[in-house]
């Protein structure tokens, strides 16, 4: 097990804040880690300081075992891909390609021979006597990637690179990236605030807000048992559902406080009476047959995609609920629903901590 | 090094770049305040020992810097009303569109701005000679310099009618408003700030004109503070200290009004001269 | 005629009318002059028929006799010196101003703006302070000079012909120095950052940087600035009056200065109108290489 990069007790200062807050993370060679996190949680000054664009107040960082603290980035052999693609404007494709030969003073021939290589395994063979303003956003991601790639470098550093693209070219170059990475056995570090690319992509999901790594680990594990309150609200689309409860006398049961109190069976011991949440995910509430269920909910709004179908209820808090079987439910309808006692989440109401 | 320090020693560097560079201004404001002797002295004073603060007030009386100055605020008016009403409309209509006229009308506007005044003094002075116009000389420099400064205003504030978003003076039209209105109740007051600008900037110019002054304005009395300074030097002249006062008057308010205007006049510099 | 009049408040009408002003104005104070230019170099001109219209057509005699005078050579070549070494320095020294306020230090956008103070001087008050610093025995500058030791004695600027034209080309500089700093810096915050933070990782050092990003990023911004420079210098008219007036001996004459001189010393209006054209052909071939020039941008 080789460690390709290594953050050890790092922090961040900008001035008085506090950007970076002891950050430990582990990354294996030929491992794909996503970070994701909310807009300001740290996550690209945490990439950036990998690439050496920004300094670290404390801690070590090293990439394939040397220690890079106060290396300028031009001498780590980390190539970044960044959210505008940073493609040189006033060169074609191929000069795009090659620029980091010329600067180590490769050949015209390498260099021609090299770009050539690159170009057939990300499809721009065609395109390499082109400029970057004549094409387009996908073909524009895949130049950034090729001169990443022809660099042969320890590591890829991905900053939001897909957040310029559309919805359907999004999901064919998550694909893409994926696959590249596989067959170049690279090492990537992937940037996103998206957690369906993080998810769909990542061996390792790195969870981060407000400079502090909220929770690491492989994607469903984050999904099964995610470690708090944020994690588990952030990763799952629809969101988790959080109700308040208390948990019963008897230590067995979750009282939940949404209308009129209804109960919940658990198959775990907890503290009796202390105030939790109950965090049911909108892909576990099953719709029930009448008298069968653990809740009965009022409908608010019901929005059908054809593939599932979306049913809010109208209680405070609001419950998401995601049903695929195409039960007909309207609005006003009273609907019943059950959720396996195993799918329920409970997070202390005050630190949000997984209990 | 610290980022903290590098700062303090770039800003450090960049405050001893800016003295060299504003030393003739800081010598013009301490030559005019010495004495005869102090002037001539080897090595010349950096501090003056005996402060002529009287000067001011004699070279005012002796030189009638009053009227001088007075003729270069009216042509100065003169000229910045005539660009303004002129120009602004025009840089409205040439912002507003994008076609063939509109790239002709630029390019022939920007061809105008480049003539130099001294070459094309010969045929005004001869033309408005004709005409009869040397009769209100001050009246010809201001049609003179209107038409030199005019394609640079118009320049400028184009490009400050093009920060105005279009939908507002649609929303205007379809509000009621003819398009007269809309542009006067609307798009108007909104490019006020940038119009202002501009036209501080044609101001300052037109305050210090030198050559259209020279060449139309015989008469004494008409010529404005530029002239007035150029007839005070001769090739043999020794009264530096008066010179400099006189410079001094002249041009500290319009160096006043540009030390408090410095950070939106360079902003409409840098947006409007490069388009 | 209603369909037209109601279109000035509400439609093509008002737009036309509001260039159609301008425009006309411009033509009448500018183009016209412009062409009565040429007509008078072909004219014979003198006091007496300054009144009229119709002056003896003389094709090209004022021209032959222009280029037959002694001194038109050497002031067209003192033009060319003044051009160049006026643009050279106000570009070099512009560009290192520029390139040292882009690393945008604390204060650096204020400071910067304090450079521009020379723009809105009057021409001559800028030449009467210059005047002064560069005079022979008490002028401070060769007094700086000799205590550095760069000089042992006086430079006479304004009265010796090897160095009178160096004087408006100092004080030219001075002058124009802000301008062109101004302009390089706005090219080059145009450049995005993340450019040379690609380049940085790429392997570039800051001096690779430079020449492979920043330069030929540069290169239509340079290309404006050079020619806007080049109009500006030959429109430079009050520093020659306030320091040296074209001498001594024609030693530090221009071609813009030697026009006026024609026309308004010598009353030799026909000459001046020969300069002017020759001049104002020269200033057009400028000026499109501007237009040409920011009309080409690299876009990324």
């Amino acid at each position: 097990m080789t460690l390709q990069i290594e953050l050890s007790g790092v922090n961040k200062y900008y001035g008085a804040f506090h950007a970076l807050k002891n950050i430990d993370l582990a990354i294996e060679k030929g491992t794909f880690v996503a970070l994701v996190g909310p807009s300001g949680c740290g996550k690209s000054t945490l990439l950036r300081s990998l690439a050496g664009l920004e300094s670290i107040s404390t801690g070590d960082l090293r990439i394939a075992g040397d220690l890079m603290n106060n290396v300028p980035p031009r001498k780590r052999d980390v190539a970044m891909v960044f959210q505008t693609y940073a493609l040189y404007p006033h060169m074609t494709v191929e000069q795009n390609l090659t620029y980091s030969l010329r600067i180590r003073g490769a050949s015209k021939v390498e260099m021609k021979k090299a770009a050539a290589e690159v170009a057939a395994t990300t499809g721009l063979s065609e395109l390499l006597g082109r400029y970057p303003r004549e094409l387009s956003g996908g073909q524009r991601q895949r130049v950034a990637m090729s001169r990443a790639i022809i660099r042969n470098p320890k590591a890829f550093l991905f900053d939001e690179p897909l957040s310029n693209l559309d919805a359907a070219l999004r999901v064919h170059m998550r694909k893409e990236i994926r696959m590249l990475h596989d067959r170049l056995g690279a090492t990537s570090v992937y940037v996103t605030h998206d957690q369906v690319e993080a998810m769909t992509m990542a061996d390792h999901v790195v969870v981060m807000r407000d400079g502090i790594i909220e929770q690491q680990g492989r994607p469903l594990d984050l999904y099964d048992r995610p470690a708090n309150k944020f994690v588990a609200g952030f990763i799952g689309s629809p969101a988790m559902n959080f109700i308040p409860a208390t948990v019963g006398q008897d230590g067995l049961s979750l009282i939940v406080h949404v209308g009129e109190p209804q109960t919940i069976v658990m198959d775990r011991a907890l503290e009796p009476g202390r105030s939790v949440f109950a965090g049911l995910r909108p892909e576990h509430l099953h719709a029930a047959d009448a008298g069968e269920g653990t809740f009965r909910f009022p409908v608010g709004i019901v929005e059908t995609t054809g593939s599932a179908t979306y049913i809010s209820t109208a209680t405070t808090p609001e419950i998401t609920i995601v049903d695929t079987t195409r039960r007909s439910i309207r609005s006003g309808d009273v609907i019943e629903l059950s959720i396996r006692p195993s799918d329920v989440h409970v997070f202390d109401a005050e630190t949000g901590m997984r209990l | 090094m610290s980022e903290m320090m590098r700062n303090r020693l770039m800003l450090a560097i960049a405050l001893i770049l800016a003295a060299i560079y504003l030393f003739p201004l800081y010598w013009m404001y301490i030559t005019a305040l010495k004495t005869g002797s102090a002037m001539f002295a080897t090595p010349p004073q950096f501090w003056p020992s005996d402060p002529q603060w009287h000067i001011y007030g004699d070279v005012w009386q002796s030189r009638n810097m009053g009227r001088y100055l007075g003729n270069s605020l009216v042509i100065a008016f003169g000229a910045v009303s005539l660009i303004c009403v002129l120009g602004v409309g025009c840089a409205y209509v040439l912002a507003r569109y994008r076609n063939v006229w509109v790239d002709i009308g630029l390019f022939l506007i920007l061809m105008l701005q480049v003539l130099p005044a001294s070459l094309m003094i010969t045929p005004i002075f001869v033309g408005f000679s004709q005409i009869g116009l040397l009769a209100s000389p001050r009246f010809a420099v201001i049609l003179a310099i209107a038409a030199k400064s005019m394609p640079f205003f118009v320049v400028l504030v184009r490009a400050t009618f093009m920060s105005v978003p279009q939908e507002l003076e649609e929303a205007a039209l379809v509000d009621g408003n003819s398009r007269i209105g809309a542009f006067w109740h609307i798009v108007l007051p909104l490019a006020r700030n940038g119009i202002l600008v501009s036209a501080i900037l044609i101001f300052m110019q037109a305050f210090g004109e030198f050559v259209y002054s020279k060449s139309i304005i015989q008469a004494v009395e008409l010529q404005p503070a530029s002239v007035g300074l150029n007839s005070f030097m001769g090739p043999n002249t020794n009264e530096w200290n008066n010179i400099m006062a006189y410079a001094t008057m002249y041009v500290t308010p319009i160096l006043a009004i540009f030390v408090l205007l410095q950070r939106r006049i360079v902003s409409g510099l840098t947006s409007g001269a490069l388009k | 005629m209603k369909r037209f009049l109601s279109s000035i408040t509400d439609g093509k009408g008002f737009d036309i009318l509001l260039v159609a002003f301008p425009l006309g104005y411009l033509f009448l104070m500018s183009g016209l002059p412009l062409l009565y230019n040429v007509l008078m170099s072909f004219q014979e001109v003198d006091m007496f028929s300054l009144g009229t219209f119709w002056r003896p057509f003389v094709g090209l005699k004022n021209y032959r006799d222009l280029f037959a005078q002694p001194e038109t050579l050497p002031i067209l070549y003192n033009t060319g010196i003044f051009v160049v070494a006026s643009i050279a320095g106000q570009f070099l020294l512009g560009f290192g101003l520029a390139l040292f306020f882009w690393t945008n230090f604390p204060g650096a956008s204020w400071l910067r703006g304090l450079f521009l103070v020379s723009w809105v001087m009057p021409g001559l008050v800028v030449g009467a302070i210059w005047n002064w610093i560069l005079s022979g025995d008490f002028g401070v500058l060769n007094f700086l000079l000799r205590e550095s030791g760069i000089i042992e004695g006086n430079i006479f600027w304004r009265s010796d012909p090897d160095f009178s034209l160096w004087a408006v080309i100092l004080a030219n500089i001075w002058l124009g120095m802000a301008f062109n700093m101004i302009l390089l810096s706005v090219g080059l915050s145009a450049i995005p950052k993340d450019l040379f933070e690609a380049a940085e990782l790429d392997g570039a050092n800051a001096f690779q940087r430079f020449w492979t990003i920043t330069l030929p990023m540069m290169r239509s911004s340079i290309g404006a600035i050079i020619s806007l420079g080049l109009i500006f210098t030959l429109q430079q008219f009050d520093l020659f009056a306030a320091i040296t007036s074209g001498g001594p001996n024609n030693s530090s004459n221009v071609t813009q200065y030697w026009a006026w001189d024609l026309s308004f010393r010598q009353y030799d209006f026909a000459k001046g109108a020969t300069i002017s054209v020759i001049m104002i052909v020269f200033v057009m071939f400028a000026s499109v290489v501007y237009v040409r020039s920011t009309r080409h941008e690299v876009r990324g």
